[in-house]
């Protein structure tokens, strides 16, 4: 295997991405991924906070120390992961984590794999998802997600510009991929506009070093709130209209959608 | 002089008729209370090395020339191999040599388990036995597994014929008893997840054969390589100086054992097999699943009358049937308890002991069981079990009994629940429970110690036994010092290795201190009488009237007192040899542990959020050797018992029986930031039964009362009942709706 470690964007040409390899690195060891290229792009991707701007290359553990980042953003960094995995991964890589459905990255041929059934839905899933998983019942895990999605966050690629939203799809079986990003695509930028208040809730199983059960964040701006949630869809998941009453799910997951009205009712409350 | 007797053996709860050769152990217990070093706090010997990272541990050895092996497992639930050929993964770069099954014990061709072991290869890097193990040509037969528990019992799939006990009339008593309370309680699958994984390293020097190996009991090792692989056990070295943990699950050698040994012997080459974390949570053991159907059943005055307990322990592949039925049979004056335990045999990773195995489960359903009895007679918890206090083991006295004094240490924790009650808030309800235990823990013989005592005016104590984590090592150093009237710093342990020292018990079943530790005492004392014999001599006085105290040789009369180093000083190259065995177990009397804690708890009833607050530890295990390493202990085993608790779960998929939660993010230990406020408290009396020490051990007691004081801490604060382990907030979240749907069924019939 090769490891580049490109100095500008113009010397991109192919290759898996990685930053802090908190993900990359054992999805490689995994055999999930694989790679003849590694491509080292920390020193292309900006890092920092200017005003609503976040480069994609900031840690998790630097935003969740600035006092400039909205509040829903911290503290999905502050719950998110453990210290040592902070310090280390991006906000460009968390957008782009993968599921922690035990399916999937156990390799069975699920359909997000290629294959044809989700293991999960007939299987042991209590922790998978409660909305969007007819298809696949897998969770996404980032909890950065889920908050940039109620700040209304818009990214800056090295190809163009798009609501956090148009990042992530539904897999289907046409195609199984969760976002829409092209190969060789990086996000380089975040932009968060600003809002009046924003919250960031997350049940999990241990004080740290969890994935959110659920998360939910809330932010309120111009007269309306704005509600995300993480660990419930296969991507990071917008509210609808109709509430958390929508959720369809699983014999095992029931107690998900108690978990989700309690605590979309607490952020809404926080941010009211 | 040694002595040959018949005797009952208890290792791990289990019990089994043996003759044993036992030398007596004459010397008196010391009085009650801190001596100047036994029951002072004292730091561990090897703390240094330990934060320094100079403490060499199995995973740390790496010897000339050694290779690495990696382990071929099953990826199938219950399969034979057919077929194996490793021609190609033997032409890859890097390998040396491989085997398969039927090659080296523990490598079977039929596979029991998804993840069972079934051949190894060993190449200069673990990366390319790895690749090499993709390299192996192999064709499987599937054969039938059976999964589930319920559906094993239905089938008669049973590892053994179903275990019955009963004292009493249990039906009558059921049927006149004023009260009954009926529930069901599971347990789930939990594991060990060491720090340091599974792992060995065989070096072939000659016909001998070292390994190195992180284990709980270093003669069992020796004696099952010897067998193993038809060799003496006088050729088999086993050397295990620290080690990252076991819990249970490293009592024997495993298969990375054995792999390495015959990869070594093939390579000609030392060869290390070290687990990875993915197969620690796979394939390294766990604490098996219980289903529990239980009765109690009590007067109007709360005398409990009948106990009754249909036990099933789900083993997978291997294993053992823990006495989860222990503590129903043990912790209460009842005269009429029935139980029976039935074993399945499933085609899912084996069992291996897990802290206090069987004991940690049955307590979870009997304590809950007890307290809902509590709630229905509307007596206090506390109370309850004053009133059922059991005298002696079903009319066999126990060695010694202090259960009453922790429930007394444990009343001002207790009478802390109505100010926790009232700190809740609509949203997280507080409340308080209580939990007792019984386990075994009095260890027994044979363990044996050397003392040697040379002219520097330093003290080795020599024993084959292995300091697991637990601080024995620097236990076995105050108890030398003690007997020999110096200070701490004047004694070194050695210990770790076959080959350097005497037997040694395993360190299993609360077992090193209580069966260690009076070999050391008599091992010491045996150097004292020596010393006092030259010293006598030397001052020209009796011996009788000589003692060493505060390393001074001392006459009774205060006239004689002199460094014991101007003494020793004239031994030259002279060495003073001492040697210490283990007394045999008092005859005719039943030998346990036994404790309390007290939970606080904190509940959201909204998300089912479970936090403990404060965890409160009162435990009766005889003498208190170092308070500061047995606090240690009992914080150890509340925190692992709070994973077992609230977050901990081995999970299979139902269709393949593959292990889901193979990493520490799927399996979730808890982390520090989980642990709440622990108050350890000890009775801190001696068992005057138990040899000269009246030590028992602490390894395991503390893991074993949590879970229930958790549950009913959980009903003091909310009304709701748990009824199964981990409590998940799926189980919260469950028994939160039960108990609103119960305190809303009058109104709405």
């Amino acid at each position: 295997m090769e490891l580049l470690q490109p100095s500008s964007l113009a010397e991109l040409d192919g290759g898996l991405f990685v930053h802090g390899g908190t993900e990359v690195v054992p999805l490689l060891r995994d055999g999930i991924l694989r790679a003849d290229r590694l491509v080292d792009i920390r020193a292309i991707v900006p890092r920092g906070v200017e005003g609503g701007r976040i480069g994609a290359g900031t840690t998790l553990a630097e935003l969740e120390a600035d006092p400039h980042v909205p509040g829903a953003l911290r503290e999905a960094c502050r719950l998110a992961a453990s210290p040592q995995l902070r310090n280390m991964s991006s906000l460009g890589g968390n957008l782009l984590q993968s599921t922690r459905c035990w399916y999937w990255r156990l390799k069975y041929p699920c359909r997000l794999h290629g294959g044809d059934r989700c293991h999960a839905r007939e299987g042991e899933h209590r922790e998978h998802a409660i909305f969007a998983n007819d298809f696949c019942a897998s969770a996404h895990p980032s909890d950065v997600a889920a908050a940039l999605l109620a700040l209304g966050a818009r990214l800056h690629t090295n190809r163009r510009e798009l609501d956090l939203s148009e990042l992530y799809r539904l897999p289907d079986e046409a195609d199984r991929s969760t976002t829409t990003l092209e190969p060789g695509e990086l996000i380089l930028e975040v932009a968060v506009p600003p809002v009046e208040a924003s919250v960031y809730l997350k049940a999990m199983d241990r004080k740290r070093w969890s994935f959110p059960q659920v998360g939910v964040a809330a932010a309120r701006s111009g007269g309306g709130t704005r509600v995300a949630l993480a660990g419930v869809a296969p991507i990071p998941w917008l509210l609808p209209s109709e509430g958390v009453d929508s959720a369809t799910p699983l014999p095992r997951t029931a107690w998900k959608v108690d978990v989700a009205r309690a605590l979309v009712r607490r952020a809404l409350a926080q941010v009211a | 002089m040694a002595r040959l007797i018949r005797t009952e053996k208890e290792v791990e709860g289990r019990f089994e008729e043996v003759w044993l050769v036992v030398e007596e152990d004459p010397l008196e217990q010391w009085p009650a209370g801190p001596r100047d070093v036994v029951g002072r706090p004292a730091v561990r010997k090897t703390a240094l090395e330990r934060v320094r990272g100079e403490a060499r541990f199995t995973a740390d050895i790496r010897l000339p020339g050694m290779l690495q092996a990696a382990v071929l497992r099953s990826p199938y639930a219950h399969a034979r191999v057919k077929q194996i050929d490793f021609t190609q993964a033997l032409g890859l770069p890097g390998v040396h040599a491989a085997v398969g099954p039927g090659d080296a014990p523990g490598l079977e061709s039929e596979a029991g388990y998804a993840g069972a072991p079934v051949a190894a290869i060993a190449a200069e890097t673990f990366g390319q036995a790895h690749a090499a193990l993709q390299a192996v040509a192999i064709e499987w037969e599937q054969l039938e597994a059976v999964l589930d528990p319920e559906d094993a019992v239905a089938r008669g799939l049973l590892a053994s014929d179903p275990e019955r006990y009963e004292r009493g009339d249990f039906e009558r008593a059921l049927a006149e008893a004023d009260v009954v309370v009926e529930s069901t309680y599971r347990t789930q699958v939990v594991l060990h997840n060491s720090m340091e994984t599974h792992q060995a390293v065989c070096e072939w020097v000659g016909d001998r054969l070292d390994v190195y190996i992180s284990t709980q009991y270093i003669w069992g090792v020796r004696d099952e390589v010897a067998r193993g692989l038809g060799i003496p056990a006088d050729k088999v070295r086993v050397v295990c100086e620290y080690m990252g943990g076991g819990f249970g699950s490293k009592n024997s050698a495993g298969e990375y054992t054995f792999a390495a040994a015959e990869l070594a012997r093939r390579a000609g080459r030392p060869v290390r097999c070290a687990l990875t974390r993915t197969e620690e949570n796979v394939a390294a053991g766990n604490r098996n699943g219980t289903i529990q159907k239980l009765t109690a059943a009590a007067r109007s005055d709360g005398t409990i009358v009948a106990l009754g307990g249909e036990f099933v322990n789900a083993l997978g592949w291997g294993g053992w049937s823990a006495g989860t039925d222990g503590p129903m049979r043990m912790l209460y004056a009842c005269d009429n308890v029935r139980t029976v335990k039935v074993t399945t045999k499933l085609n899912t990773p084996p069992m291996k002991p897990f802290r206090a195995p069987g004991f940690v489960e049955g307590t979870f359903g009997l304590e809950c069981l007890i307290d809902e009895l509590a709630a229905k007679l509307d007596v206090d918890p506390l109370e309850l079990r004053r009133r059922n206090y059991a005298g002696s083991n079903d009319g066999t006295p126990f060695s010694s009994k202090n259960l009453s004094d922790c429930y007394e240490l444990a009343q001002k924790h207790w009478d802390r629940r109505h100010d926790v009650r009232a700190r809740s808030t609509p949203t997280w309800k507080r409340g308080v429970g209580m939990a007792s235990q019984i386990w075994y823990g009095g260890g027994g013989p044979p363990s044996y110690a050397w003392t040697r005592v040379g002219s520097d005016g330093r003290i080795m104590v020599v024993t084959a036994m292995q300091d697991i984590g637990t601080g024995t090592r620097t236990a076995m150093a105050q108890i030398a010092a003690e007997e020999l009237g110096v200070s701490l710093d004047r004694v070194e342990v050695s210990l770790g290795d076959s080959a350097r020292g005497p037997y040694a018990t395993l360190s299993a079943g609360s077992s090193t201190t209580p069966s260690v530790g009076p070999a050391v005492r008599a091992a010491a004392a045996d150097a004292k009488r020596q010393i006092l014999e030259i010293a006598a001599q030397r001052y020209e006085l009796e011996e009788r009237v000589l003692d060493i105290r505060d390393g001074r040789i001392v006459s009774s009369d205060g006239n004689l007192s002199v460094e014991l180093d101007e003494l020793l000083g004239l031994l030259g190259n002279a060495q003073i040899l001492g040697k210490g065995a283990r007394g045999p177990n008092p005859t005719g009397m039943s030998v346990h542990t036994f404790g309390v804690h007290v939970a606080e708890v904190a509940v959201d009833v909204e998300t089912g959020e479970v936090r403990v607050e404060r965890v409160a530890a009162i435990h009766d295990v005889g003498r208190i050797v170092n308070p500061l390493g047995a606090g240690s202990q009992v914080e150890g085993g509340v925190i692992q018992g709070i994973g077992h608790t609230l977050s901990e779960v081995r999970l299979l998929d139902p269709e393949t029986g593959r292990v889901l939660t193979q990493s520490l993010d799927a399996y979730r230990m808890p982390t520090i930031a989980d642990v709440p406020e622990i108050v350890c408290e000890f009775v801190d009396e001696p068992d005057r039964h138990l040899t000269s020490l009246g030590s028992k051990g602490l390894g395991e007691p503390p893991i074993v009362p949590i879970a229930a004081a958790i549950a009913n801490a959980i009903r003091d604060a909310t009304g709701a009942d748990v009824h199964e382990l981990p409590i998940s907030r799926e189980e919260m979240l469950r028994a939160l709706r039960e108990a609103k749907e119960r305190r809303g069924a009058p109104a709405a019939v």
